[in-house]
């Protein structure tokens, strides 16, 4: 299925954490369906760190989103060449962010209940 | 009461000095019409109007009414403040015709839900402005993509009223800047409670310019925003000031300086300028999208 962001969001820039939810939510409407997915940037003419946080960041919250799932059920078309290393900042980040998040609930269940 | 703005209002740290010095010698005062006079006032850096607004924002929510007056020397000196909008909206007029000139990128105020206003404003007042400098479409993405990151960070973290902006370019010097403020919850407050100590002002806002630290928890992952601007600041060879609680931060000409200071400020103001010359404006090249 083809996503055009710029019809979701109503705007040709992607700068918002909400706008990145709304495709977040699309995201994991499509995966709940086992569906594949092309992500059009066509149009977008300005893109953030934010707005890719919640869109794509956010999918590593579920760990059902492994990066073997995520490298075969969605493709990226029409990013401008200057933006793409904003993804590899976000995909970075999100995967420490969601290990060191995990650690740290394990931790403080680790002091509440112990550890044996 | 009437109360007199300092005589130079810069963009230096004496400048934000004696603005949170102004707002602190008023912060005592409830259901008090004040009146700031303009009388003594012989330089305004124009972009920094979004702090006099956020200190406007500030006082009136303590029932203060304001009113700006004495400001006719001034307009004799210049008539920047009626073109950035920012007398306009604080009900003073003038019959005399403004200059010809849209170097200005008006003062406003947005609502933390009001992104897609933010978006209309920054594309018609810096992009559809036919007098600001030319320049490659490269510079311009990394420029106004920091621009969106700091709106959204302000949006995000500081849980605030409103949001003020205001923004002037010089065409001669190549040169933009823009001031965002806003007036909810600081950089500082932000961090200490994050990290739970008792960090220095300064020391929270230098924690939070690096690349990879947020305080943000939660399914969104956060803290690249600060880092990105940061990084394009030290590129493009511009300069970005931070003034968050009692805490200043600075980076210019790929220096850092950070200072604690003598008077506190309600909320983070954020000035930036670019430099609207061509030179690397990255490091990154083109890569591969893997997850």
């Amino acid at each position: 299925m083809n996503i055009l962001i710029k019809d979701i969001i109503h705007s040709n820039f992607a700068v918002s954490t909400d706008d990145g939810d709304k495709i977040n939510r699309v995201l994991n409407d499509r995966f709940i369906k086992k569906e594949s997915i092309i992500l059009n940037f066509k149009g977008i003419t300005l893109l953030t760190t934010s707005f890719l946080n919640a869109a794509i960041g956010k999918l590593y919250s579920n760990e059902k989103y492994t990066s073997d799932f995520l490298n075969t059920h969605i493709t990226m078309i029409n990013v401008e060449s200057e933006d793409k290393h904003l993804f590899s900042m976000v995909i970075k980040r999100a995967k420490e962010y969601f290990t060191n998040k995990d650690e740290f609930e394990k931790n403080s269940q680790d002091s509440i209940y112990g550890n044996n | 009461m009437k109360i007199y703005l300092p005589t130079k209002i810069t963009s230096s740290i004496d400048g934000y000095e004696l603005l949170l010095r102004f707002q602190n010698d008023l912060s005592q005062l409830q259901n008090t019409t004040i009146e700031i006079s303009f009388l003594n006032i012989q330089w305004f850096e124009a972009n920094l109007v979004a702090v006099l607004g956020a200190i406007i924002e500030y006082l009136e929510s303590k029932g203060n009414t304001i009113r700006i007056v004495e400001y006719e020397t001034f307009i004799e000196k210049t008539d920047i403040l009626f073109r950035n909008k920012f007398f306009p909206q604080h009900r003073v007029s003038t019959d005399r015709p403004l200059l010809d000139s849209s170097t200005q990128i008006p003062y406003k105020k947005f609502k933390d839900y009001e992104e897609s206003l933010y978006n209309d404003y920054i594309q018609n007042e810096l992009l559809n402005n036919t007098d600001f400098p030319r320049h490659s479409t490269r510079l311009g993405r990394e420029i106004r993509r920091s621009i969106f990151e700091l709106f959204e960070n302000a949006r995000t973290h500081g849980k605030c009223n409103y949001i003020h902006t205001c923004g002037q370019f010089f065409p001669t010097k190549k040169k933009l800047n823009i001031t965002i403020v806003d007036t909810g919850k600081t950089i500082v407050g932000n961090v200490q409670e994050y990290l739970g100590k008792n960090k220095n002002s300064s020391d929270c806002i230098d924690w939070a310019m690096k690349m990879n630290n947020t305080t943000k928890t939660g399914d969104i992952p956060g803290g690249l925003g600060l880092g990105l601007i940061f990084e394009f600041i030290n590129i493009n060879k511009g300069k970005i000031q931070v003034i968050s609680s009692n805490g200043y931060w600075e980076l210019t000409n790929g220096s850092v300086f950070y200072t604690d200071i003598n008077f506190s400020f309600s909320g983070t103001i954020v000035n930036l300028e670019f430099i609207l010359k061509e030179g690397e404006t990255y490091r990154f090249h083109d890569e591969p999208i893997v997850f």
